[in-house]
């Protein structure tokens, strides 16, 4: 038997992470030094 | 909910571990970079940092074993799952921005490499007002000193850039001071996840242990990508045979190091613990000058402005440390960490003992009951400590010149600073 709120729970902490201005900071600096790296080696 | 206060005396114990803990990151952080100086012998640059994540990772996952178990790290999973996501993110920073500094020691050197990438400090502090309310009514006083001192470490870098275009060791100096500055501002991001998992009171050994999955993954992706597939990767790791166990040692340090300046960015914020750890440029200009012989024939002015931009780099730290966080200023923190209890429906009562060092999972006392360890951990000690052994016997001594009475006299200063943060961390938090 599946559990019926684990779903809608799981969908809930992605959501939230993805509208974290915390979350999208580190992203976007990330993104940002893989293409420095990517110029420099 | 709101969190109740911590009370002052509490408050300033927290704070003085988190300086020592700062000073203690800076000592071991520095001495972590010295084995990349194996680059120049011919060892690929991506390698390096590959191995060097390797120690990371075996230290990793050994160390919290054997310091608290692995059941501290099952606990803080079930009070905060989205962490996770912070920690492989912190990770995947810390690996790109390693590779760089890689990429900057070969280009402009580690003694001006150093200074260029602490510029994370700058970004810390900048990131820690914005996002995490640190410093938000912290007084006239608190401010001027950590602007003094971010002003400080500027001029030192700068004087420091400029020494570099008189003396760079490489064909591409540009590059390499792109590279460092690359590093720093990736570092002063990792801050972020940093920050917002003590913030919700996550147990330092925990987050390093989500922490190195980004980290590793992320390296071993950049190398087979850019190291030529991973049959050349097998290649350069055979090449990499004798000097594997001092490349990984250098990621064991690193990690101890990185342990101290965690529990510095828990008890005093980023704001003040980057700062402090980046006394890390001061070491490392130790080991580059006293261990390697840098800067060897250089003229007199060019030592005096390596030097001065190295003590205005560590005053404006000092001053920065020294600016002690007021209970106005921590009533701002704590509104931050119930801000990310409620957005993520953590139980109050775990980030509020996470917040003033005791034990979440024994939340009622000051200090913790010693975590019990299980066949697990143990399993986790022996495998670190074997492959560790087992490299230590393969591995040859590089063929460069070394002042060892140098080198005894820094490892005997990292050894005091490792027994100072210990028991300070163990008396006051049972390193929670």
């Amino acid at each position: 038997m599946t559990d019926k709120n684990a779903t809608p729970k799981f969908a809930g902490v992605w959501t939230m992470i993805f509208t974290d201005v915390h979350f999208w900071v580190p992203t976007i600096v990330l993104l940002a030094g893989l293409v420095v790296l990517h110029w420099i080696r | 909910m709101i969190l109740p206060s911590i009370e002052s005396a509490r408050l300033r114990k927290l704070q003085l571990v988190g300086i020592v803990c700062g000073f203690g990151a800076g000592a071991w952080l520095g001495a972590a970079e010295a084995p990349t100086k194996l680059v120049k012998l011919g060892v690929s640059p991506l390698v390096v940092s590959l191995l060097m994540v390797v120690g990371v990772f075996l230290a990793r996952w050994s160390l919290p074993a054997l310091i608290r178990g692995t059941g501290q790290v099952r606990a803080d999973i079930r009070q905060a799952p989205h962490l996770i996501v912070w920690g492989i993110l912190a990770g995947c920073l810390w690996a790109v921005a390693n590779t760089l500094t890689i990429f900057a020691i070969r280009d402009i050197g580690l003694s001006i490499a150093f200074p260029l990438w602490n510029i994370n400090s700058l970004l810390g502090i900048f990131w820690g007002y914005l996002l995490f309310n640190e410093l938000r009514d912290a007084g006239k006083i608190r401010w001027l000193t950590v602007l003094g001192g971010a002003l400080l470490m500027f001029a030192g870098a700068t004087l420091l850039a400029v020494a570099s275009s008189a003396q760079s060791p490489a064909e591409h100096p540009l590059r390499g001071i792109f590279a460092a500055l690359g590093a720093g501002v990736l570092w002063g991001t990792m801050y972020v996840p940093y920050r917002k998992a003590y913030l919700t009171g996550m147990n330092p050994l925990s987050f390093i242990a989500f922490f190195t999955i980004g980290e590793l993954g992320t390296m071993l992706t950049l190398a087979v990508a850019y190291g030529g597939g991973p049959d050349a990767l097998f290649h350069q790791l055979e090449l990499a045979k004798p000097v594997l166990f001092w490349l990984m040692l250098g990621g064991f340090v690193w990690v101890i190091g990185d342990l101290f300046q965690q529990y510095a960015a828990k008890y005093i914020g980023i704001s003040r613990g980057i700062p402090l750890s980046n006394t890390n440029q001061l070491w490392g200009l130790l080991w580059g000058i006293l261990v390697f012989g840098e800067l060897r024939g250089l003229s007199t002015s060019l030592y005096a402005q390596v030097i001065g931009g190295s003590l205005l780099m560590a005053a404006g730290a000092g001053a920065i440390a020294l600016s002690s966080v007021t209970g106005k200023e921590h009533a701002r923190w704590k509104q931050a960490a119930d801000r990310e209890g409620q957005r993520y429906k953590v139980d109050a009562g775990y980030v509020e003992t996470g917040l003033s060092g005791n034990d979440s999972t024994n939340p009622g006392s000051q200090v913790s009951i010693q975590s019990a360890r299980t066949w697990l951990d143990w399993l986790l000690v022996i495998a670190a400590t074997t492959i560790f052994i087992s490299l230590a016997v393969l591995a040859r001594a590089p063929n460069m010149a070394l002042n060892w009475p140098a080198l005894a006299a820094l490892a005997a200063a990292m050894l005091i600073f490792l027994f100072a943060c210990g028991i300070a961390l163990w008396k006051t938090t049972r390193f929670n």
